[in-house]
């Protein structure tokens, strides 16, 4: 017996419902995360930040020097490893200085072209893994300083997201 | 004649067409724009670079009318000085919780139990039975609790305290809560150590006044809230925070009422030292200072 043909129908409608409210659920989501103020400051790689109840945003774009368990870096640069920070007894780490110091040179040059002030302190934020040691931390800090940042923030994750 | 009734048409679907467009405009967009996990800045500022002392001579004598107050963490306790005076020691526990990136789960030792481990040439165990990488164990602690103990002597290894917090989910202490004498709702713990909750704390229920350290905290338990609560470790943190709030509330009117200085000696963590910012932040202190134990 020959086997019975399957009938199609001709016109099947796409059905979009599903779909529908798939987008609807996903587009109430982003619309409760969103940051219409956008993000000055982004998490580096190989590294967790402290969390801190703190809110307070960077009101601009500034310098940033990670310290991860391996290497300090300026501008995502590898300048020295951390465990020769560590190792140091000095204070002042002069390979970050020296990069520091350019950096700050070429701000104030920037500055004084656009006809601002140039000899106001420097901005700086240090993405530090919250686990390196306070000495390391330290030197870090007192090196930036030295260079001429001394408004140093600290990038930290918003504790619960950033919600009350 | 009898009226024919027709029979009901199939309801004719609306046209989501447009609508697709839109949401598939809108998606994208919004996904470009979303924080999933908010960065913020904790600010410290630093003297000039003229004012500022790169060797070791001795720092310059402090204003005797100032407050001077600093915050000083040690590897056992947490202390507040003022006026070259100290307050009583904040002796803690420090616990440090673990994610295994072999299992993905959390287990908490104490530094003593994981500098045995090390020492006898282990790294630490996770739940599964595998061990952390011996080298980069500390990069793998997720969160530090400094867990107030109560001592009666300083050669008294003392028993940790417990307390009621509000929970931010599983077993996850928020923020602990205090009666209307400011003080808070804890307990020395039973067993080894105080390490087992103590029976006689319990949790309130629905419509017992509480309040935390916030200011305008004081509420009612609302009984969804009531439930919500837990008994965990008092921290160390805490006690400090609440110190500080006292402080800067007594001596508001001196001219240096809002700078502290942090204290803390090479090895102690980041995470601790942001932690305690907060808590001076929270305090009223908007001048946070830092410098190293013994001088630096």
């Amino acid at each position: 017996m020959a086997r019975k043909m399957r009938q199609y129908a001709k016109d099947v409608p796409f059905s979009l419902t599903s779909m529908m409210d798939m987008m609807t659920i996903i587009l109430v989501f982003m619309i409760k995360n969103i940051d219409a103020e956008g993000q000055l400051v982004t998490q580096a790689e190989n590294l967790i930040l402290p969390v801190s109840t703190s809110k307070v945003q960077p009101k601009e774009v500034s310098l940033t020097v990670v310290v991860d368990a391996n290497y300090v870096l300026v501008d995502n640069a590898k300048i020295i490893t951390t465990e020769e920070v560590l190792a140091q007894q000095e204070l002042l780490l002069t390979k970050v200085d020296s990069v520091l110091q350019e950096r700050r040179k070429a701000e104030q040059e920037h500055a004084l072209a656009a006809g601002l002030p140039a000899d106001e302190a420097g901005n700086i934020v240090v993405q530090i893994d919250k686990n390196i040691p306070y000495d390391a931390m330290y030197k870090v800090m007192a090196t930036c300083g030295f260079a001429g940042y001394t408004n140093i923030a600290f990038a930290v994750m918003m504790k619960n997201g950033g919600e009350e | 004649m009898a009226k024919e009734v027709k029979p009901p048409k199939d309801p004719e679907e609306p046209d989501l067409l447009p609508a697709m467009g839109l949401f598939t405009i809108l998606i994208p967009m919004l996904l470009s724009m979303t924080a999933f996990q908010k960065l913020a800045i904790v600010e410290v500022t630093l003297p000039e670079r003229s004012m500022m002392n790169m060797t070791n001579d001795a720092p310059p004598e402090p204003d005797q009318q100032a407050l001077n107050l600093s915050l000083a963490i040690t590897p056992e306790y947490l202390v507040i000085g003022a006026r070259g005076g100290f307050q009583p020691n904040v002796y803690f526990k420090e616990m440090w919780t673990f994610r295994c990136k072999s299992d993905a789960k959390l287990i908490t030792y104490s530094p003593e139990e994981v500098k045995a481990a090390v020492d006898a040439g282990h790294g630490p165990k996770c739940q599964d039975g595998k061990e952390m990488d011996k080298e980069k164990y500390l990069y793998e602690i997720e969160t530090i609790e400094l867990w107030a103990l109560e001592k009666t002597s300083e050669e008294d290894p003392g028993r940790v305290r417990w307390a009621l917090y509000s929970s931010q989910g599983e077993n996850v202490p928020d923020s602990a809560f205090v009666n209307g004498n400011n003080e808070f709702i804890a307990m020395t713990g039973e067993g080894p150590g105080g390490l087992k909750a103590p029976a006689g704390l319990k949790k309130p229920g629905a419509g017992t006044a509480l309040a935390t350290l916030t200011p305008n905290s004081a509420r009612k338990l609302k009984p969804e809230d009531a439930a919500k609560n837990i008994i965990y470790p008092l921290s160390a943190y805490d006690l400090i925070a609440k110190d500080l709030i006292a402080i800067h509330t007594q001596f508001i009117d001196l001219e240096d009422v809002d700078n502290i200085i942090v204290v803390a000696n090479d090895d102690t963590q980041f995470d601790k030292i942001i932690s305690l910012m907060d808590r001076a932040k929270s305090a009223g202190f908007a001048k946070v200072n830092l410098a190293k134990l013994g001088g630096g």
